[in-house]
């Protein structure tokens, strides 16, 4: 009996077409999107060889040592993290002006009584290049200050000794993954896919409640233990809806190929417990709002927007201001909670974290589940 | 005109759902707003990075003096030692530069022995190489005197190398543009409201023409005695009453916000561009709204249309991130040349032949699509009806 009514609420389910667009296709159609459109995003903050222009004038021609430096500025050195800075032309003022007002180089080195960096606006580009005007000048004044000092250090080559930098850093990678924060759009969007499984829990409790459904009024008269079959019809919609996440899960990790770490069996495990969590509060809402079908499918998609967008799915920050200034609502949120299940799998690894993020969701779980409870238990209905 | 009437009965029956998407407009215009800007910079400032300095190096003139010297051009930002909080500030670019200064280190640099800061970015990020060329740059300096001056205390050190690194390059500022700030918000305004738009348009002008295309309402209009070409015509007309009143509706926000700057020929020209943008939505919504069946299907239609669009045609995010690929398929919805239009005029200085041939042409190719969609649907409701008078 259990099996019968399992596989006639499946095929209930699969044959709503409307809700498969939200929990199915709308998430892939909008991961396809994010992918558009984040997928070069980051080459934003990548550096890249700067394009400047030189005024090619009498003094600068003068200048051997500004010479010499631009040109060792321009050649990558040996060290591999310092590449060449910048992409260099020669040209006259005018020419400079023009290319700038084109947009054509971030800025031109001129010559004419001194040193001048002539920019458009400022920024991180044209910071980098007076920093590298402003060492040439402060290397000068090193050197002078040392020879006044001490005329023999010229002997012992100082010039030469100036124009070999050490590099004083190390790098000490974050984490073994990057720092993209693209990939906490994905995990939100997964997270916001969990908590549309809150249709399908929705409308199950829909369906066996007498006085939404007619078919509700229908079972109620069966001789079948109410419990039962609400177990049987959340049953079938949370295969249903892990069904759809592990192919939107798929999607994202063969397709659009992002990366969630390399844990894959705790990423299946947070799905099961995001798809649970999602379900149940669909029930939730569906038992606990007395109104019409339209206000709890708004009530639905505005609260899982709105977790979604504190979790970070329309500003990415969003989730570090929550996270640092009301850390609270982080745990409150469970769209937070799935997200930064993913996060930290992604970037720490296994660790406590992760554990008090499901440990959290389960608590979600019960409390959904049990309110649900509750609620649909021994109602009795004068007339319907 | 009855008919006219009706239709924006019906469009009043639908304005929950209309007014959301309006709401989501209104919330997005108002967080650009609140995003400060600094007032027009006519002098060059160098860039600051926001980054965390971590010294276990306690009592060191050194270091001190370098972290005086990268503190007028970073941020330092309070966070705790904590790895995990510093990993996921950098994580979220809370910080983008995050450098710790190892126990021993004055005094290893000291006697030239070799000893490296640690650093944690985002790899290969701009702000990485500008921060890392100006802690070089201080150390570099100080080697030099330490190698070459012997007996010289920290505190001297530290005096020479500041006294060095006060010379700075001058820097000249070419025709700044004042307004940058204003016009790339603006721009955005403009983008953002192709969104709301399209949603609005899609969803309200679909709803009103589902409930006059429903067999049996519309055989019944039919056999009313008002001829279908009066019917049609007010139709359309309330179709484009509708389109103008929304337009007007979004716009208003932006005299609010950019006030005067809305009285001027870029913001003529904004406008303009919005209303043509919003006839080729106009002509697309009458399309799907001829084509959908469902009552259900409608809103889903106007979520993928919208965000689809508005996603590839670089409303979201800026075009530059985009593909090429995807460009030229963004280039086949009228929202790729109302995005690509709002940003001739958003970024030009003043008006040159070329922009104005590039905004005309945008003009041109929104206007083709208002045509083609509805010449179109026009077809299709001809089809229609004659498979309907034949029914009979």
């Amino acid at each position: 009996m259990f099996l019968h009514n399992y596989i006639y609420r499946l095929k209930c389910i699969i044959r709503d077409k409307e809700f498969l667009f939200w929990t199915l296709l709308f998430p892939i159609i909008l991961a396809t999107l994010f992918n558009f459109a984040f997928s070069n995003i980051t080459e934003a903050e990548k550096f890249t060889r700067l394009n400047i222009a030189v005024v090619d004038n009498e003094e600068f021609r003068q200048n051997t040592a500004l010479q010499r430096a631009i040109k060792a500025a321009a050649n990558s050195s040996g060290d591999k993290d310092q590449e060449g800075l910048f992409n260099i032309r020669y040209t006259s003022k005018e020419e400079g002006d023009k290319l700038l007002e084109d947009r054509e180089i971030e800025g031109y080195i001129y010559l004419d009584n001194g040193i001048k960096l002539v920019v458009k606006e400022s920024g991180l580009s044209q910071s980098i290049i007076k920093g590298f005007m402003d060492h040439f000048m402060q290397l000068s004044s090193t050197l002078e200050t040392i020879i006044r000092k001490d005329p023999q250090s010229m002997e012992r080559g100082i010039l030469d000794k100036a124009e070999a930098a050490i590099n004083y850093l190390k790098e000490v990678a974050p984490s073994k993954s990057s720092p993209d924060i693209v990939v906490n759009y994905f995990y939100n969007l997964i997270a916001m896919a969990c908590m549309y499984g809150g249709f399908w829990g929705l409308k199950e409790v829909t369906v066996i409640q007498a006085n939404l459904s007619s078919q509700g009024a229908r079972i109620n008269i069966a001789p079948i233990h109410k419990f039962k079959i609400f177990i049987v019809c959340v049953l079938a919609a949370v295969t249903v809806q892990l069904f759809e996440i592990l192919l939107l899960l798929a999607y994202l990790a063969l397709v659009l190929k992002i990366s969630f770490g390399n844990q894959i069996g705790y990423i299946i495990f947070t799905c099961i417990v995001g798809t649970i969590t999602g379900v149940t509060f669909g029930a939730f809402v569906a038992s606990v709002v007395k109104k019409g079908e339209g206000v709890k499918i708004g009530i639905l998609i505005g609260s899982s927007m709105t977790m979604s967008f504190l979790a970070g799915m329309m500003y990415d920050k969003m989730k570090y201001i929550i996270s640092t200034k009301v850390p609270v609502i982080g745990y409150l949120n469970p769209a937070n909670l799935i997200t930064d299940c993913f996060y930290s799998l992604y970037y720490y690894g296994i660790n406590t974290r992760f554990f008090i993020n499901i440990g959290v969701l389960c608590v979600f779980i019960v409390f959904f589940s049990l309110c649900t409870y509750l609620i649909l238990r021994r109602q009795k209905y004068a007339s319907l | 005109m009855l008919v006219y009437k009706a239709f924006f009965k019906i469009i009043k029956k639908n304005m929950a759902q209309i007014a959301i998407y309006f709401v989501i407009f209104l919330f997005l215009a108002v967080f650009l707003a609140s995003i400060y800007t600094d007032p027009a910079n006519m002098d060059f400032m160098e860039s600051k990075i926001d980054m965390v300095f971590i010294s276990h190096d306690k009592d060191s003139k050194l270091v001190d003096g370098l972290k005086e010297f990268i503190g007028e051009r970073a941020n330092f930002i309070p966070i705790a030692n904590d790895e995990q909080k510093l990993r996921d500030a950098l994580f979220f670019r809370e910080v983008e530069y995050i450098v710790r200064v190892p126990k021993g280190f004055t005094q290893a640099f000291m006697e030239g022995e070799e000893i490296r800061l640690e650093k944690t970015v985002v790899p290969g990020s701009a702000s990485s190489v500008y921060m890392d060329s100006l802690i070089n740059k201080y150390l570099n300096t100080a080697r030099l005197y330490v190698d070459n001056i012997e007996g010289l205390s920290q505190q001297q050190l530290a005096d020479y190398i500041s006294e060095d690194l006060s010379h700075q390059a001058e820097v000249l500022m070419l025709n700044p543009d004042p307004d940058k700030r204003l016009n790339e918000k603006r721009t955005y305004y403009f983008n953002y409201l192709a969104y709301s738009l399209f949603a609005i348009l899609v969803l309200g002008i679909s709803a009103a023409l589902k409930v006059f295309n429903q067999p049996d309402l519309a055989n019944r209009n039919l056999c009313s005695p008002l001829r279908l070409r009066d019917m049609d015509f007010q139709l359309i007309l309330g179709n484009i009453c509708f389109a103008i009143l929304t337009c007007l509706i979004m716009i208003l926000p932006s005299f609010v916000m950019y006030r005067g700057h809305m009285f001027t020929l870029k913001g003529l020209l904004f406008i303009l561009n919005t209303f043509v943008f919003s006839l080729a939505v106009l002509g697309i919504s009458f399309l799907t709204g001829n084509i959908v069946k469902s009552r259900n299907a409608i809103s889903a239609v106007a979520n993928v249309l919208s965000l689809g669009t508005c996603f590839i045609s670089g409303v979201f995010v800026p075009r530059d991130f985009l593909g090429d690929t995807l460009l030229k398929f963004a280039s086949l919805t009228p929202t790729y040349w109302y995005v690509k239009s709002n940003h001739i005029i958003g970024s030009m200085e003043r008006l040159k032949e070329e922009d104005v041939r590039a905004i005309l042409t945008s003009f041109i190719v929104m206007l083709v699509f208002a045509v083609t969609a509805f010449a179109v649907s026009m077809v299709l409701k001809k089809q229609k009806y004659m498979r309907q008078v034949r029914g009979f």
